[in-house]
């Protein structure tokens, strides 16, 4: 690998190896960062690592729904992220913070920041102006978990997109760059809470770099572009506000969440909390072979993928269903078609039918549907009764 | 300083503080109380009953982000040349209590980051170069005058404990509270009392752990929160947690009957959204002036829309009779005269959105920092410099390879950021629909329609929606001063319509509601009143039921007196007839006229147009 401190010239030189020769784990810049800083002797050093262990995700009660379409997504990346929007205090981060625990394993060039793999390392870094040729036989894979990247309301967009090393700068005068969340966000997910409360300026952000799958940093003597495809998942309760209809559209899913009211499921979520918050240790131990079971299910869906095939019938059927409900372009359709390959697959099937259509149809249309203030329907009833109409077309004939 | 045993009154804001030293996972306490009673003494003088040298942070109202979340500290930054972290005001509380005065004046955008902070455990920094990860597991403690307005209601999710608002009026109390105020008790006394206290709540605290409580307890407790159409299965957690936290207080192992009473009324009825059947019932009491009498029917068509109902009333056949009625005596027994205006008030703490608030470059609150040009709007200037900082040396370099003169400082247009100012921008639009008996049911979804795709257009220019109806005795605020298209969709579909017109008291509330936002800095406010125009309640039933019908005379000198009054706020109007053309007597264009508004015709108008109509304005 290049050598990390680069001396600028007139014009600074900049690759991207430098931060990955830096950060020798991107899941962990955490580590590498609190050892820059103490080395420098900073004033407080303090370690990116999260205090709290999480809630086991196959512990989390009922909630059906959200779980489902995070499973899907992970089962295929393309299906296009989910949105959770519901009630207060019914788990929604929670659920997805748990997630990270039963995610499989992604390869990756040893080290590399932005996750890629050995082809889309060799790509981005052949691309650059007067690069050598890379054999892939010198570098070094490794095995880690799809990364959760969080990215928080208050994030500044430097911190996002990425900036300039603000240490190298100040001690060396190097002008390195410094990836940001995007960049640790590539091939896993990125998740944001009270997604709809985000800053407009971080939403077109993150609009530009989704549709693009490409986030491009151009700042003085910095021209960096890395891939970042990311599943979105964002959580919200839509009473707190409304999404920016450019950014629902970008969601694949749309789970909604409401208060469970069953009291027996209330009953166990408050004494498996209890349980939880008594002793954490024990209640991870506890859990352990159901989330292995849960990791291994996910891992053999996802294997499974490429095999599952969907007749035409099927197909036709989708569209109709779009069309019937009037939903303006074809993502609609995309989206349905790609969810229910995934829920096939999780069910460990190689043939999609229209029942899989119809248990994941509502999550796919939900939030594509028109809206149209004079409708008093909801929207999951309206999937319904136009799926009904279909499925007995289909019935008949 | 006021010692916590000081305190005189304020008995229930006390317990629940105790409870919360108690158990810190409760979250913390928030207390609403009228100006004056004493509230924020108290908050402060909860730091006596915590162990010594616990952070007692004092959140001020205009923090900015950077001051909130952290960031760098740009004099040790460029002082030491290496990049120096500066806390937060949220991890300085770890491990402590972060105080809110005035916690409903917060900021949305400061609350989003507090709400974060408290559902983590920690606060995430990703700023200005920075990816951090800061511990800040604090207690929250709030105070806030409801006439200020409402909390937001994912905030008091996040929080155990919401004293019960009471109006301090016991003059005794009041007296002694002077009486403390001004003179000071003896010294010794109070540290006796301050030290016995801390050492009962060190007893409860080492006690929790052996507290245990009943499936059936905890079946009851959460019983009660369906019943109470309490939102979301977080504050179960809370609830069994206060319960086993007052039983921790005083020394015993198991959960009992007070107990669980106490963890009702602090935890649970502040959170009411409706009453229990029975209670609706057995609640013989006049009415309070806020319900009309038809209410509790009203309720009852609120129920399906999103908590179906059967279930919950199915599963109270099951939960054991005697647990039953002890939470029924315990809610009847705490609030008995102003349960019905708890229920409204837990109705009325909606969320005013905070895409109300507009970011801007101009005017407002300096909130955060962005690139952006430097003519577009005010240089933030320490931001740009932090920006710049790290650029010196290669700069430096290149200026003087390129033959430059030598400059202290070189900033260049990438590293301009400018101010973003946050400010509640937009107008409000204040919806007063008619739902009185001579409202067509017609006429209704055309209003519920308009005030729908108003909504929408609102949330594109960033405007609010407030929703007034009015039916029976008086006027209802529905829906304060929002932007969500759910909610107000939600409170529209189950509108309950009929009875009488009290006009009067729909421009009241609706005068009010305009006043409040404009000390939110709101600055333009319309009302849109979907009519006939025709009042037939008067102001003064509105407030005494028993008194006597209003003639047509009064009537007509109220609502023109409250018309010209609203004209000369500056409040815009426009009034939408409903009557049908043959009935009608010209009410409403006289109304529009006394308000120095616009005039439609419904029957001719469709929800478009009314849209329109409002937005040319």
């Amino acid at each position: 690998m290049s050598s990390q401190a680069e001396v600028s010239t007139k014009r600074p030189i900049m690759t991207q190896t430098e931060p990955v020769a830096k950060k020798t784990a991107a899941k962990k810049p955490v580590a590498a960062k609190a050892k820059a800083v103490s080395e420098a002797k900073a004033v407080k050093p303090s370690a990116k690592k999260r205090s709290g262990q999480a809630f086991p995700f196959t512990a989390i009660v009922g909630q059906e729904e959200m779980k489902l379409s995070l499973i899907l997504n992970i089962i295929d990346s393309r299906i296009g992220g989910v949105l959770v929007m519901g009630h207060r205090g019914t788990g929604k981060s929670t659920t997805v913070r748990a997630l990270a625990e039963v995610l499989p394993f992604i390869e990756r060039v040893a080290g590399d920041t932005y996750n890629r793999t050995v082809e889309q390392y060799i790509e981005g870094e052949e691309d650059k102006k007067g690069s050598k040729a890379i054999d892939p036989a010198t570098l070094k894979v490794e095995q880690i978990p799809v990364p959760v990247v969080d990215l928080p309301l208050g994030a500044t967009e430097d911190r996002v997109c990425g900036t300039i090393d603000i240490e190298q700068a100040l001690t060396s005068g190097v002008k390195a760059f410094e990836p940001g969340l995007l960049a640790q966000a590539n091939r896993g997910f990125l998740y944001i809470d009270e997604v709809n409360l985000l800053d407009d300026h971080l939403v077109d952000v993150l609009l530009d770099v989704a549709a693009s799958g490409r986030n491009v940093v151009e700042r003085e003597g910095i021209s960096i572009r890395h891939p970042a495809r990311f599943v979105l998942v964002g959580s919200g309760n839509p009473e707190e506000g409304e999404l920016r209809p450019q950014l629902l559209d970008r969601f694949g899913l749309h789970a909604r969440i409401i208060t469970i009211l069953d009291i027996e499921k209330r009953v166990a979520i408050v004494k498996l909390r209890r349980e939880f918050d008594d002793d954490p240790d024990a209640f991870m131990h506890k859990y352990n072979k159901e989330q292995l079971k849960l990791q291994k299910k996910i891992q053999t869906a996802k294997d499974l993928l490429p095999q599952v095939t969907m007749t035409d019938e099927v197909l036709t059927d989708i569209a109709k269903l779009c069309m019937n409900l009037g939903i303006d372009g074809h993502r609609g359709e995309l989206t349905i078609t790609r969810t229910a390959h995934a829920h096939a697959a999780y069910k460990g099937e190689t043939v999609v039918t229209m029942q899989h259509v119809k248990e994941i149809a509502g999550l796919c249309l939900r939030h594509r549907l028109r809206k149209d203030p004079l409708e008093t329907l909801d929207a999951g009833e309206k999937i319904d009764r136009e799926l009904a109409k279909i499925l007995g077309e289909a019935e008949a004939v | 300083m006021i010692a916590f045993t000081d305190i005189v009154g304020m008995d229930l804001a006390k317990q629940a503080l105790m409870l919360l030293a108690v158990d810190s996972e409760l979250g913390g306490v928030v207390i609403p109380s009228a100006v004056g009673s004493g509230k924020s003494t108290l908050a402060r003088a909860f730091a006596d009953i915590l162990p010594e040298s616990t952070p007692f942070v004092e959140l001020p109202l205009n923090v900015t982000e950077d001051r909130l979340i952290g960031g760098v500290d740009l004099e040790a930054t460029l002082a030491t040349g290496l990049r120096v972290v500066q806390h937060g005001v949220l991890s300085k509380a770890h491990g402590g209590v972060l105080y809110v005065d005035s916690l409903s004046l917060l900021d949305s955008s400061a609350v989003s980051h507090v709400m974060d902070a408290m559902s983590r455990g920690e606060v995430l920094v990703e700023r200005e170069g920075l990816s951090e990860v800061h511990p800040a597991k604090f207690m929250l403690v709030g105070t806030y005058d409801p006439t200020d307005g409402e909390v937001r209601m994912g905030l008091l999710d996040r929080i155990g404990i919401i004293v019960p608002f009471t109006a301090q009026n016991d003059y005794r109390a009041r007296k002694k509270i002077v009486k403390m105020v001004m003179g000071t008790r003896d010294a010794e006394d109070t540290r006796d009392e301050l030290n016995m206290l801390a050492g009962f709540i060190n007893a409860a605290k080492e006690q929790l752990p052996h507290v245990s409580i009943t499936d059936d307890q905890i079946r009851a407790l959460i019983q009660t929160a369906i019943s109470l159409g309490v939102e979301g299965n977080r504050v179960d957690i809370f609830t069994v947690r206060a319960a086993i936290a007052s039983a921790a207080l005083a020394q015993r192992s198991d959960v009992d009957e007070e107990d669980m009473k106490q963890a009702i009324k602090l935890v649970l009825i502040p959170r009411a959204t409706r009453m229990p059947e029975k209670e609706a019932e057995s609640n013989e009491a006049p009415p309070q002036e806020e319900m009309p009498p038809e209410e509790p029917e009203a309720e009852d068509e609120e129920a399906p829309s999103d908590t179906p109902d059967a279930e919950a009333e199915e599963e109270q056949k099951e939960t054991p009779d005697m647990i039953e009625e002890l939470m029924m005596e315990a809610i009847e027994m705490e609030l008995p005269d102003n349960i019905l205006n708890i229920s409204l008030a837990s109705k009325k703490k909606a969320t005013t959105g905070s895409r109300g608030e507009a970011l801007n470059n101009k005017r407002g609150r300096f909130v955060r920092s962005q690139p952006g040009e430097m003519r577009s709007g005010k240089v933030a200037l320490i931001p740009t410099l932090i920006s710049a900082a790290p650029w010196q040396e290669t700069r430096r370099r290149d200026s003087k390879m390129a033959g430059r003169p030598k400059t202290a400082l070189l900033i260049t247009k990438d590293d301009v950021k400018i101010k973003r100012f946050r400010d509640k921008s937009g107008t409000l639009f204040i919806f007063m629909v008619d739902a009185s008996g001579s409202m067509a049911l017609n006429r209704m979804r055309q209003a519920k329609g308009a005030v729908a795709s108003l909504l929408q257009n609102a949330y594109v220019h960033r405007d609010q929606v407030a929703l007034i109806s009015f039916r029976g005795k008086q006027a209802q605020v529905l829906l304060p001063p929002s932007q969500s298209v759910d909610r107000a969709k939600r409170e529209l579909d189950v509108l309950p319509t009929g009875g009488g017109t009290p006009l009067a008291s729909a421009l009241y509330l609706g005068w009010e509601t305009a006043k409040q936002a404009r000390t939110k800095g709101i600055t333009q406010v319309m009302f849109v009143l979907i009519t006939d125009g025709r009042g037939n309640i008067g102001l003064q039933a509105t407030f005494d039921p028993t008194a006597e019908k209003a003639t047509k005379e009064e009537l007509e000198k109220e609502v023109e007196a409250l018309s010209l009054s609203i004209q000369a706020d500056g409040v815009a109007a426009i009034v939408i007839d409903t009557q049908m053309n043959y009935l009608s007597r010209g009410e409403a264009p006289k109304l529009a006229q006394k308000l120095g508004g616009r005039y439609f015709y419904l029957p001719n108008a469709k929800a478009e147009q009314i849209v329109e109509a409002a937005m040319s304005f």
